[in-house]
């Protein structure tokens, strides 16, 4: 039945029945005749059509989530407004870029995002980087610059029992690999890495009795891989959480006497700026300073201790601040006080602090409702519906005339 | 041959099945027993924790005592079920842990219902709403939030009544009232009973606590926005949640509930009473 497809010596000729049908003036019948082919080539076009078709459904179905949109830009009068965004636990590409467009509306230029060790090297060596991949360009794409904090250990990286915040000195090294990974990929995205979280708790620290000499020693380590990897990026070293700890609690160690720890360690060459932590809890943000209270301006004494110690050409990045107005939680204070607070809060770091690059707020917004004294600590709700402080950062952000529309004080 | 050679064969594949349908009936044979609700028959009392600094739900007495509409709840369930109630003061932010790790029979706080939690714990039907709402004058001839032409709603600055005005108003293309805030819920109440506003949108909590202190408000249903308190209860506590809910069930239409609102907040005024 089939034709010879080819020229050579052993074509063979056309039998009789075959004759008959080229001959056949039916036009029919001339399609009959080459329809071997043909039905070869037509059905190699229509697999290769199919093929094209599958592919582009596959392409359609698996497409990088939503296209990001062209680059924008924080609209804002105070380019030191910030908010830390809590996304290590949000799954869905859309709630990311949300969020990301809420905090740009808002009008703060940077965000403080958490990025675990732990779920994005499940295994030595083994990246996973689709989720920070996802934050970091949603965060670019909408102008802000992002403030990365790293910690929390994989179960292979540290010793059985111990917690995921326990960082051996044996894998110093291994933490260091893992940062300088992330800073070489993020490289012109993010420039900004803190090194650890409140390493002056023991709960931060692994549940050990904290030591800022053994913190030092981890940055004399894994400085120099940041360094290295990405020559760009600012170590931010501290995230020391505000805390009147007594000398030898077994909880932690009080703050200012832990950073006087790092110097005396030789801290001093491995950080390029001081990330602080500061709530205001009930006092306003105009109480002043006292070493024996943990208030907004205590990050005053913070800096005074950088001064004692050489370093007053380092700046300062507040990676966590607030108030919060729980009805309930004996540290709130009432809605509006927690706005009033907050703004002029935003007011003092651009006004009265040259040396604090950036103030971020916690936090902007959990996945889920926490169903406690953190959800009053947000400024959109987790169906991301604006609570007023956001309203009301947004116009101080936008440069209205906020005192005017502020209710007078009782 | 063959018959001897399928018996045990026939003997085993029954005998498995019915070993396998036995492990499979086990939970719902289990179904009945509930290992909090036989505890607290065979002890006579049920614990219950709470934090006794929300005031009228759970507070301290000048003696120390914990008083307050949800340790009266707590007692009426008690008392229902004939066995002894024991508060245990617990904060906040752990009731519901102390719950999961079985500190106590039950946490009832002015709690509210979390999704999150439900393989964790179990959950009441609800016994009191806090959701926000709208209220007016006594006197006021106005019925809901749309009849609030001309005139203006207070609020609290920042508050959940702040956040459901301003949302009211985004939602809607001609503002259906003016919002005026003010720095305190006192401030907010103050301007309805001088005039300044005609309406206030207020936590419940906060509005029925001004009704107990005597202001001449009128609470209209339902609430703009709905939180309800539950209480909370351990995951394997079927019975017990089943006597909860029974319980608050009749206590809802047999006017307990009323009565202990009564007694904390005073009298409830309503949209309809005020008619």
């Amino acid at each position: 039945m089939h034709r010879a497809l080819g020229k050579g010596p052993f074509r063979r000729g056309p039998s009789v029945e075959e004759k008959a049908r080229d001959e056949s003036p039916d036009p029919v019948g001339v399609d009959v005749v080459r329809s071997p082919q043909w039905s070869r080539r037509y059905r190699a076009l229509g697999g290769l059509a199919l093929a094209s078709l599958f592919l582009a459904g596959l392409l359609w179905l698996y497409r990088p989530e939503d296209a990001l949109g062209p680059g924008r830009t924080v609209r804002t009068v105070n380019p030191k407004m910030g908010v830390h965004t809590r996304l290590t636990d949000e799954v869905e590409p859309w709630k990311i870029r949300r969020t990301m467009a809420m905090v740009r509306e808002m009008g703060a230029p940077w965000i403080v995002e958490y990025f675990p060790w732990a779920y994005y090297e499940p295994s030595p060596g083994r990246y996973l980087w689709d989720h920070p991949d996802l934050v970091i360009q949603a965060a670019v794409r909408e102008g802000l610059t992002v403030i990365a904090r790293l910690g929390m250990v994989p179960e292979w990286a540290r010793p059985q029992g111990t917690s995921e915040l326990y960082l051996d000195p044996e894998r110093y090294e291994e933490f260091g690999r893992f940062a300088a990974a992330f800073a070489r990929r993020y490289r012109g995205q993010v420039n900004y890495v803190i090194l650890w979280n409140e390493p002056n708790l023991s709960l931060e620290w692994g549940w050990r009795p904290v030591d800022p000499g053994e913190y030092t020693a981890m940055l004399r380590v894994v400085y120099p891989m940041l360094k290295e990897a990405n020559p760009e990026v600012q170590v931010l070293a501290g995230a020391l959480a505000p805390t009147l700890a007594p000398p030898g609690s077994e909880w932690g160690m009080n703050d200012l006497d832990y950073l006087q720890g790092m110097y005396d360690a030789g801290a001093a060459p491995y950080f390029d700026l001081l990330a602080v932590h500061v709530y205001g809890w009930r006092f306003g943000p105009d109480e002043p300073p006292d070493p024996q209270v943990v208030n907004f301006r205590r990050v005053e004494l913070l800096r005074e201790v950088m001064e004692r110690n050489g370093d007053r050409d380092k700046e300062v990045a507040i990676t966590e601040a607030g108030w919060n107005d729980h009805p309930r939680w004996t540290r709130a204070v009432r809605p509006g006080e927690r706005i009033r607070y907050t703004l002029r809060a935003y007011e003092i770091a651009r006004t009265e602090w040259p040396w604090v690059r950036s103030l971020s707020m916690w936090v902007f917004r959990f996945p889920w409702d926490q169903k406690s004294y953190q959800d009053f600590y947000t400024f959109v709700d987790t169906d991301f519906e604006p609570k007023p402080i956001y309203l009301e950062v947004q116009r101080y952000a936008r440069g209205e005339d906020i005192d005017g529309a502020w209710p007078e004080q009782p | 041959m063959a018959r001897t050679a399928l018996r045990p064969g026939v003997l085993l594949l029954v005998g498995l099945t019915l070993a396998l349908g036995l492990l499979g009936a086990l939970p719902w044979l289990r179904l009945g027993s509930d290992p909090v609700w036989g505890r607290i028959q065979a002890g006579g009392r049920w614990r219950v924790g709470m934090d006794p600094s929300f005031p009228p739900f759970e507070f301290l007495d000048a003696s120390g005592q914990m008083v307050g509409l949800d340790v009266d709840l707590a007692q009426a369930l008690g008392q229902a079920w004939g066995v002894e109630t024991e508060l245990v003061a617990i904060g906040f932010d752990s009731l519901v842990d102390a719950v999961e790790a079985h500190r106590v029979d039950a946490a009832l706080s002015g709690l509210t219902f979390d999704p999150r939690r439900t393989r964790d714990v179990r959950h009441s039907i609800p016994y009191f709403d806090a959701g926000i709402r709208l209220a007016v004058a006594a006197d006021s001839p106005i019925q809901a939030l749309s009849e609030i032409a001309d005139g203006c709603v207070a609020v609290e600055w920042g508050s959940g009544g702040d956040a459901v005005a301003r949302r009211l108003l985004r939602q809607s293309e001609t503002p259906p009232f003016q919002v005026q805030a003010f720095p305190s819920p006192e401030a907010a109440l103050e301007a309805l009973a001088t005039g300044v506003c005609v309406g206030v949108l207020m936590d419940t909590v906060s509005l029925r606590l001004a009704q107990a202190e005597g202001a001449p408000i009128r609470l209209l249903d339902p609430p703009l926005e709905s939180e309800p308190y539950v209480v909370v209860l351990p995951l394997e506590a079927r019975t017990l949640q089943a006597e909860v809910d029974r319980l608050l069930e009749r206590f809802g239409q047999d006017g307990t509930l009323a009565r202990l609102e009564a007694r904390w907040f005073g009298a409830f005024v309503d949209g309809l009473s005020g008619d």
